[in-house]
């Protein structure tokens, strides 16, 4: 057999081992590459150069007078000039910056003139989308986690009104797809609560907290049996010691078993935050416009679906990927204290 | 300090088994009772239901006078009380020596963290585990682990302590370490309830000797009347067996 460095293992690699290294690389750009032969055969052009504009773009301000007269007076203060417009005892001032300025002292102004045109960056309609998923994403992480953490508890108590409670939650949760239980959230439940705090003179609560609440509801469910799972897992001897040491059943699963618990909980509930990130796109249909909302809206005006849905979906990965890492980290340093 | 009265358990599942039948004993202050028997005798449903980690079915025991098998005593507050060595050590695996030490103390007996620092290191030192208090338990031996375990349950200032076969689990050459602290421990004048096949352990420390077979307490009396001249014909066929 022949050389090679060693693996992690401890094995050497031998020549076989580069081979179906490359076979990996071939594979995978073969499928890229034929891909994008195909596009070629539609007559697809790739448009790449129009991208960045969705995330970024530099928009042109134009401040404008909204009364007619002369330019009265131009102060300085500090990198803004003061443009004071006046005509009889009508006086507004409008404030411009310094470069932007198109105007003199004593110019005659009708409404609607430009006193001035400067650009600024903008931020893009896929970056709010990526934006709102992520708040979204995460809200409903933390909210999903707190309902989870008390879901799971329950599920274990041994009080039947707490028990029944949970199961009832957790089989009506992960029995029905999340489509649905949106459209029930912001049709149903929004349409109640906002009607009644309407009637009340109260404001409306806007859809985007009723599709956090789905999403918050969904994962809980899942969160509230990785709980449960966690808990069972921890070796009854431990309970057992602690309540021989006089912890009442709070103490003992506060300082002992949660503790324990949440380190092997910590790599299904990555898993679970993932799958969330990914269900967010589904609250597109209630009005929310998050990445996959953004990138449909973009497709429609721009045609140019096939840059705009990879990308949508490399976001994606951008935000699971970055999650997954930030756990995997606590997880190794939870291994080392 | 225990009365025991016609004590029940059966077990319902996974098949009913009658654990404890009509077990009526009592214990003195200051007296080291070991438990003997053969697997499956009663001993360790006996010693679990001391502390209530096993609610008996019927009958009486009181720990100090109390009642624990009334619905309206705090059973928090006798376990605190009673300190329990277990078989498995379940010693806390994400808390220090010294935290598996100080945790009870604190949260049970509200003591300031200085006070059950102290208290720890005096136990530990005594257990000679003093320079091992800010390991982790595994990294300790099995003996370690079980002095921990012995420290942790006197951290607690208990007035009985429970060991339930504290040194099956060990490797043959750590059990003297565990019985030695034990029989410091007896020589200071601990009541101790001891379930466990160390003979050797019976026959040195102990006050009484306890002989269950099939949930039923069968023979009690001294070490010397216990192995030398046994009265019921169960408790010579188990002598003969493991002597």
């Amino acid at each position: 057999m022949p050389m090679g460095t060693p693996t992690s293992d401890g094995t050497p690699k031998n020549t076989g081992y580069y081979v179906w290294v490359g076979v990996f690389f071939f594979i995978v750009i073969g499928v890229a590459y034929s891909l994008y032969y195909a596009t070629l055969k539609i007559d697809y052009v790739w448009r790449w150069y129009r991208i960045p504009q969705y995330f970024l773009f530099k928009e042109q301000v134009e401040v404008r007078a909204q009364i007619q007269g002369t330019v009265h007076r131009i102060t300085m203060k500090e990198d803004l000039v003061l443009v004071e417009v006046k005509e009889g005892d009508i006086k507004e001032t409008y404030p411009v910056p310094a470069k932007a300025l198109r105007v003199r002292e004593g110019d005659f102004i009708y409404p609607g003139d430009v006193l001035g045109a400067y650009p600024r960056w903008r931020v893009g309609i896929l970056m709010e989308g990526l934006w709102l998923t992520l708040k979204v994403s995460l809200i409903a992480i933390i909210f999903g986690v707190i309902i989870g953490l008390f879901g799971g508890l329950a599920r274990i108590s041994k009080n039947p009104a707490f028990k029944w409670l949970a199961i009832t939650y957790i089989e009506l949760i992960r029995g029905s797809p999340l489509l649905v239980q949106i459209f029930i959230w912001y049709f149903v439940l929004g349409t109640l609560i906002n009607t009644i705090l309407a009637r009340h003179g109260l404001i409306q609560i806007p859809p985007l907290w009723f599709g956090v609440a789905a999403l918050a509801c969904f994962a809980g469910a899942y969160v509230a049996e990785i709980v449960r799972a966690g808990i069972q897992s921890i070796h009854r001897g431990q309970t057992e010691a602690s309540r021989s040491l006089g912890m009442t059943s709070a103490q003992s699963m506060l300082h002992v078993i949660l503790p324990q618990a949440l380190r092997r909980i910590l790599p299904p509930l990555a898993g679970q935050f993932i799958s969330l990130i990914k269900d967010s796109s589904l609250l597109g249909i209630i009005a929310i416009r998050e990445l996959t909302k953004a990138t449909r809206e973009v497709v429609t005006t721009s045609l140019q679906p096939f840059e705009l849905w990879f990308l949508c979906a490399l976001l994606y990965l951008f935000l699971t990927f970055t999650l997954s890492m930030f756990l995997q980290y606590l997880e190794r340093r939870q291994l080392i204290t | 300090m225990i009365d025991v009265r016609n004590v029940h358990k059966t077990f319902l599942s996974p098949h009913a088994v009658r654990a404890l039948v009509d077990v009526t004993v009592k214990i003195e202050q200051g007296e080291v009772v070991v438990v003997i028997g053969p697997s499956g005798s009663g001993k360790s449903t006996f010693l679990r239901c001391l502390n209530h980690l096993e609610a008996a079915d019927s009958g009486h025991i009181l720990i100090d006078g109390i009642d624990i098998l009334n619905p309206k005593t705090d059973i928090n507050k006798v376990r605190a009380e009673v300190g329990m060595v277990f078989q498995s050590f379940n010693l806390f695996p994400h808390k220090t020596v010294l935290e598996n030490v100080t945790l009870a103390q604190v949260v049970v007996r509200k003591r300031s963290k200085a006070q059950a620092f102290e208290k720890a290191m005096m136990l530990l030192k005594k257990v000679g585990i003093g320079e091992k208090a800010n390991g982790y338990p595994d990294q300790l031996s099995g003996g370690q682990q079980q002095r921990v375990a012995i420290a942790r349950a006197l951290a607690m200032d208990p007035k009985i302590m429970l060991f339930d076969e504290p040194t099956s689990a060990l490797d043959p050459e750590m059990i003297g370490e565990v019985l030695d602290v034990m029989k410091t421990l007896a020589r200071e004048g601990m009541t101790m309830v001891v379930v466990t096949h160390e003979m050797g352990f019976a026959r040195e420390v102990a006050d009484r000797v306890l002989f269950m077979d099939e949930g039923a307490i069968v023979e009690e009396g001294t070490p010397e009347h216990f192995f030398k001249n046994p009265e019921h014909e169960r408790t010579r066929l188990f002598l003969s067996q493991i002597l």
